[in-house]
């Protein structure tokens, strides 16, 4: 899922103080799973924001509304009946959702409410650790289903770097090393030969960094 | 045991602190009170098992909330008293509301001052 | 004609042990006469500060089971009660009862007070152990049920001066007080009866060795619990009677009044001293703004019971309390004369004198005179120390058939063994009157509820007076006005006891002439009052949870008397609240599901057997699952107990009694393979035979009985020397080989063997009394051997301690060694060396022995997987956790599931059986009702909203929610508990409970805060 957390109470008092109205979107999928933008957050948020005002002696109006999704134009879509009497959209979704909302509704300032941080896995309540970073070609069939693109600080291919020590990253105590990770696997799985083949030189062309990357699927198209 | 405490003080009841909502302790505070507590068990001793524990974080999370927006977390705070510590209760009430007054009226404009016991 | 049996029963006692069997057989279909003595039912447990190991407040675990006893429909409480004579017999007795005026009235009485306040006479307040006065009118405690006040007729001016005074009669605004009261006399049949009714501390001014009643800072353990009770005489400020300054040195005297022959003859150990000075010296400490020294003299320390001995451990360990093994030489004034100065021998024999601030006797358990005649009136026999004498077997049936015996009046014993016999003598006594089941118990019938869906709010409020309790006060006909203004309100009315039985009628026209479908009542508490008013408003056609309270007496009048403008306006505030809380209120149902009268047992050693027959014998199917071929357990290995009962005919007899029982069907070889359902209706998977064919079997209950195993040892050369035996291997050979027995010349027996240690931090409670029974049995072979017994503590507790003394007398040799210094055991020609360090001698000693005998330690046997099939928590040593320690100690956390035997805990036989009955009680508690009601105050998904992230999967305490087929989360209401943890941790806001909805909260919040 798609890790974020909630920006600053500040940053978002900034997008908003001239408004009287705005429209705080909520979106029910990753971001409510991770605690940063689901209804909850959302009644949250609409409350803190409305005190600050009032502390200031201002009032501001907040229509509250949590999508299915803020990622299919369908779901999107249902605000266009009252969105226009708000000054501005405040989007509780990650950057996916914000754009969405922003390229919909173009009259409207749409505001970010949170950081869009990684995607991750749940590992018990209220802790998320990255998991994976979309690069396009899979390693992992290769590395014991451990992945070093995401989970090594220096996303190398072909074994640790001298820094692994006791089985933790150089950069802090409390990251395992992913290559000790994945040496410990495959020994357990006494598939150790799978690192003899080198890994050649990575391709990092379909991560994104050949520009914005697009999906089709014929067999789905409409 | 009849010991006085401020008059100051309105509880309202839940099954336990366990039901506490972060959006009840911000809307008490939007709608003018000056300061909220949440008295439950003593730690370890939840008729729930848990519901003081996770109480205490959510009031931890939205101490940090009202410091954000300049509400100031002080105004929020969690105790743990004993169902047969009336002594107790009464001195918290106490406290709680010296405290309050102290940090004067809430700066809600407008706000009634009143304090609130979850 | 044989005459029907009665089926209600009289419990005597209001003690806990008393009320447990009063609740347990209520709830089982059995009218219940409860009889206490006292005023207010209660005992000892309401007179203590925290209770151990857990250090939980007393009061607050206790106060729930007072009210819900006091509330049930089928108990009748009987204070100030007591028993005159018994006839006739089993099934059918007559109780011929006194009853002592309170001169209350108690259906007139409000508990408001006002009586004690004006009441001119103090007199000593035997609840807080005389240590402050109470008046003459006045109520045990302030919790105490029934809440009735009364009169002490000993000391009220009234009585003693020529009709004088007449203060409370004067001054009661219910007109409750009436002076001529007589003595009653009460006639009851009932067909069996319990005897509850406890014990009394020990009284130390009998001996005048302790300074007791000469130094008043000589306090007994009772004393020092009041003293640290908030709810005491110092408000829980640790302060010395003499000059109520906080003490710096406190001592505690173990085994006064118990282990010596000579005072008083109470040779017994009373078994809960020692963890309850533990308890006292921790709390102490806690309570001490300086720091506190706290010593405890002691003899043996006695931490046997379930995770006790983590307990001292912890005690010494972490919170640094000391404890010197001495028994002390004197006690006397020091000085000052507030100060006490103690004599003893330290642990390297030297003679101390330590000045404290500060002694607590630590006074046992004792028959007091009372039970002693009640005993005799009831024709029931005491054994050699007044106490109830039971058979070893049958450890809850006195010597009269049909008169069953629990708690302490028993045998020394702490709560949780108290409240498990408690259940354990329902138990007998449900089985002897199965067939009276819902005879004589009364039942509720209620109007069809109106439906109210669809309509406006209509709402009534009803503002009490309470006398001038909250009218003294609050400016009642003012805030009647208000809240007749607020919205939805249609009538507003006041009364000056809102609780009165006029009012309940006046309510309840209301409800008819106005159409009324919301109730608000601004008075008390609703956690005396909201059953009481639920009930008026169901009996007028609403649902129950249609009723709001506003608690404008102890919320208000009570704690603002001196403002009354204030009080008077936070009035106005609590009652808008309700108004608009109240609008916001839905009807809620609950769910009645039909119960599978069966019950499943695993495990078929004594206590799943026992339990078994007291289940068939209730009336009910059992299935009796033993995963060997043979029914039977460990107690196979025993041959006596250590009092000298034949364990194995008694096993034999059982087992044969099981078989033959034709609502018992017994399945051997037999595992649980799956498991699902909620109390009263579960299915199990059961892998049948050698074969394991999957069979699947409902029931209502489910008793955990899987026991325990030995620790096989790995130290001290066993298994490698055929001379080191374990205590059970050297009951084996008691038997058969009794002329190599014969040749011994000396034999060691080394305690703690896999207990008390680092992998065990746990006593095994029986090792001792076995080593006992063994060494006697050994000796009486062969007279001539050395028995040398090499121990940390001996823990001979209860009348157990009899044998220890015999075994002494008998010249068996008891010598302790030093913790973390264990024996060394070396071979050597033929014979095997023992050497250890001496503790009294202080030097290490050799002992040529020709045989070793490890008194090893009980281990709990395989039962994570069980465990984790049933979702039932397991102690760090792998026994099954009780719901709670002290109160409900055979429930595990998931309801309709208990535990009993050794699979909770090491214990001795006759213990596994009081558990066994007592987890059948708890069983067919619920077996006996025809369905089972959930739902009410629960947590309830929107499916709609759900976003299936498993937070509230992972928050309920419980493991209740779990996701469904559909992929969202699913709240089985049968299970839920209502704490709404869940609700205030989804999300997606998908959760809301039922009568505390989100809405709900906000609305009062709202409502509260709305300028007036």
């Amino acid at each position: 899922m798609i890790v974020a957390e909630r920006k600053p109470i500040d940053e978002i008092i900034g997008f908003v103080q001239d408004c009287k109205k705005i429209l705080l979107v909520g979106c029910n999928e990753c971001v409510t799973v991770c605690y940063a933008g689901g209804k909850k957050e959302v009644g949250i948020l609409s409350s803190a924001l409305k005190m600050a005002f009032s502390k200031e002696g201002k009032n501001l109006d907040v229509k509250e509304a949590t999508l299915e999704r803020q990622c299919d134009p369908e779901y999107v879509q249902q605000l266009s009946e009252y969105y226009d009497q708000y000054d501005a959209i405040v989007s509780m979704a990650c950057g996916v959702g914000v754009q969405e909302l922003a390229m919909r509704y173009l009259n409207k300032q749409v505001f970010p409410a949170l950081n869009t941080n990684f995607m991750g896995a749940s590992q018990g309540q209220g802790i998320w650790e990255e998991r994976c970073q979309g690069c396009g070609e899979c390693v992992l069939g290769r590395t014991g289903g451990i992945c070093p693109i995401a989970r090594c600080a220096k996303s190398l291919l072909n074994g640790p770097c001298g820094g692994s020590m006791n089985g933790k990253c150089e950069i802090s105590k409390e990251v395992d090393c992913a290559w000790q990770l994945i040496i410990d696997r495959l020994t357990g799985l006494k598939q150790m030969h799978m690192l003899e083949e080198i890994f050649p030189v990575k391709d990092w062309s379909p991560a994104g960094h050949g520009g914005p990357r697009r999906m089709v699927r014929e067999d789905l198209k409409s | 045991m009849r010991l006085t405490y401020p008059d100051s003080i309105r509880i309202i009841r839940l099954p336990c602190t366990g039901k506490i909502d972060v959006i009840h302790m911000m809307e008490a505070f939007r709608k003018g009170a000056d300061g909220v507590y949440v008295a439950g068990c003593l730690e370890g001793e939840c008729h729930y098992l848990a519901g003081n524990l996770r109480a205490k974080k959510r009031v931890e999370y939205t101490r940090k909330l009202l410091d954000e927006i300049g509400i100031g977390g002080g105004r929020l705070e969690m105790y743990g008293i004993a169902a047969s510590d009336g002594p107790r209760f009464a001195e918290v009430a106490e406290e709680m509301h010296e405290k309050i007054k102290a940090l004067g009226p809430s700066p809600i404009k407008g706000a009634i001052q009143k304090g609130v016991l979850l | 004609m044989v005459k029907d049996k009665t089926g209600a029963i009289m419990v005597v006692g209001g003690g806990i042990g008393g009320i447990q069997a009063a609740l347990d057989l209520a709830d089982s279909g059995f009218y219940v006469y409860l009889v206490e003595k006292s005023s207010s039912i209660g005992g000892k447990m309401s007179q203590l500060d925290k209770t151990f190991p857990t250090n939980d407040c007393s009061m607050c675990i206790m106060s729930p089971k007072l009210v819900e006893c006091g509330k049930h429909l089928n108990i009748e409480i009987l204070t100030l009660s007591e028993i005159e004579s018994v006839t006739g017999e089993e099934g059918n007795f007559h109780v011929r009862l006194i009853q002592h005026p309170r001169y209350i009235d108690i259906d007139k009485c409000i508990a408001c007070g006002t009586c004690a306040e004006k009441c001119p006479k103090k007199v000593a307040d035997e609840y807080n152990t005389k240590l402050i006065k109470r008046k003459a009118a006045y109520i045990r405690y302030p919790q105490a049920v029934p809440l009735k006040y009364l009169i002490d007729k000993k000391n009220c001016i009234y009585f003693r001066k020529d009709k004088k005074c007449r203060a409370c009669e004067k001054f009661c605004p219910a007109e409750a007080v009436d002076f001529d009261q007589k003595e009653r006399e009460i006639t009851i049949d009932v067909g069996a009866i319990i005897l509850a009714s406890g014990f009394q501390p020990y009284n130390p001014a009998i001996s005048d060795s302790y300074q007791y009643g000469r130094s008043p800072n000589v306090v007994t353990s009772l004393e020092f619990e009041r003293i640290l009770s908030a709810s005491g005489p110092y408000q829980g400020h640790l302060v010395r009677p003499s000059d109520e300054r906080e003490p710096k040195k406190i001592a505690w005297l173990q085994c006064v009044g118990s282990r010596n022959t000579r005072i008083g003859d109470k040779g017994y150990c009373s078994a809960v001293c020692c963890t309850y000075a533990i308890k006292q010296a921790i709390v102490a400490k806690e309570h001490s703004a300086i720091p506190l020294d706290t010593a405890i003299f002691y003899i043996d320390i006695r931490t046997h019971g379930k995770d006790f001995e983590k307990f001292f451990n912890r005690a010494r360990e972490e919170i640094g309390v000391r404890f010197e093994k001495s028994r002390i030489n004197s006690i006397l004034p020091a000085h000052d004369e507030e100060n006490l100065e103690i004599t003893y021998l330290n642990g390297e024999g030297k003679v101390v004198r330590e000045e404290f601030d500060m002694v607590v006797l630590s006074v046992g358990i004792d028959i007091p005179k009372e039970s002693i005649d009640l005993a005799q009136k009831m024709g029931v026999e005491l054994n050699h120390y007044n106490f109830v004498s039971t058979g070893y077997f049958d450890p809850l049936r006195t010597t009269r058939p049909g008169i069953f015996v629990c708690g302490a009046f028993q045998g020394p014993r702490d709560i949780p063994e108290t409240v498990t016999q408690a259940s354990g003598s329902a138990a007998a006594a449900s089985s002897l009157l199965s067939e009276q089941r819902h005879t004589l118990t009364k039942e509720k019938e209620y109007p069809e509820e109106m439906d109210i869906t669809g309509k406006a709010p209509r709402i009534g409020i009803f503002v009490c007076h309470c006398g001038t309790n909250i009218g003294g006060v609050v400016d009642v006909p003012k805030v009647t006005e208000y809240a007749s203004k607020l919205p939805n309100v249609v009538v507003a009315e006041e009364n000056l006891f809102t609780c009165s039985q006029d009012t309940q009628v006046k309510i309840k026209e209301s409800i008819h002439e106005r159409q009324l479908n919301r109730v608000v009542v601004a008075s008390c508490s609703v956690r005396t009052h909201e059953p009481l008013f639920q009930d008026t408003i169901r009996e007028a056609g609403l649902n129950p949870y249609l009723l709001s309270m506003a608690n404008i007496r102890d919320q208000d009048s009570w704690v603002h008397r001196s403002n009354k403008d204030s009080a008077t306006e936070k009035a106005k505030d609590l009652v808008r609240m309700a108004v608009a809380g109240a609008s916001k209120l839905s009807p809620l149902y609950r769910t009645k599901l039909p119960v599978t009268k069966r019950g499943l047992i695993v495990g078929g050693g004594i206590a799943g057997m026992t339990a078994a027959l007291n289940i068939a014998g209730q009336g009910f199917e059992v299935i009796l699952v033993e995963i060997e071929k043979e029914l039977g357990g460990f107690a196979g290995n025993i041959r006596t107990t250590l009092q000298g009962d034949n364990v194995r005919q008694y096993l034999a007899g059982l087992i044969e009694v099981v078989k033959h029982n034709e609502k018992i069907e017994v399945l051997t070889e037999t595992s649980v393979a799956g498991f699902s359902g909620t109390k009263g209706n579960f299915k199990t998977v059961l892998g049948v035979g050698a074969s394991m064919h999957h069979r699947e079997v409902t029931h209502g209950a489910l008793i955990i009985a899987t026991g325990a195993t030995e620790y096989r040892p790995k130290e001290y050369l066993y298994g490698e020397h055929e001379s080191v035996r374990t205590q059970v291997e050297l009951e084996g050979m008691l038997l058969t080989e009794g002329e190599k027995i014969k040749g011994w010349k000396d034999v060691v027996m080394i305690q703690c063997v896999g207990s008390r240690n680092n992998s065990n931090p746990n006593c095994s409670r029986i090792c001792c009394q076995q080593a006992v029974k063994n060494a006697i049995a050994v000796k009486e072979i062969n007279p001539d051997v050395n028995v040398f017994i090499l121990h940390r503590d001996i823990r001979t507790y209860g009348f157990a301690e009899d044998f220890y003394r015999q075994a002494r007398q008998m010249g068996i040799h008891f010598l302790r060694y030093k913790e973390h210094e264990d024996p060394i055991v070396e071979k050597a020609e033929g014979k095997i060396h023992v050497t250890f360090k001496d503790l009294t001698l202080g030097r290490e000693i050799t002992i040529e022995s020709d045989q070793v005998v490890l008194g090893t330690g009980v281990v709990a046997g395989d039962t994570e997987d069980l465990a984790n099939v049933l979702k039932v928590p397991l102690t760090s040593e792998r026994f099954f956790l009780e719901a709670h320690v002290k109160l409900r100690p055979v429930d595990t956390q998931s309801d309709g599931i208990f535990v009993c035997g050794m699979a909770h805990g090491p214990k001795t036989i006759d213990e596994s059986i009081s558990q066994a009955l007592a987890a059948s009680a708890r069983a067919c508690r619920l077996l006996s009702q025809d369905y089972i009601e959930v739902g009410g105050i629960v947590a309830r998904v929107d499916p709609e909203l759900c976003a299936s992230c498993l937070i509230c999967v992972r928050a309920c305490p419980y493991e209740v929610p779990f996701i469904n087929n559909d992929g969202v989360s699913e709240i089985d209401i049968s299970k839920c508990q209502g704490c709404g943890i869940c609700a205030s941790e989804c999300p997606a806001k998908a959760i809301d409970l039922s009568h505390f909805e989100d809405m709900q909260i906000l609305t009062q919040i709202d409502a509260l805060l709305e300028a007036s």
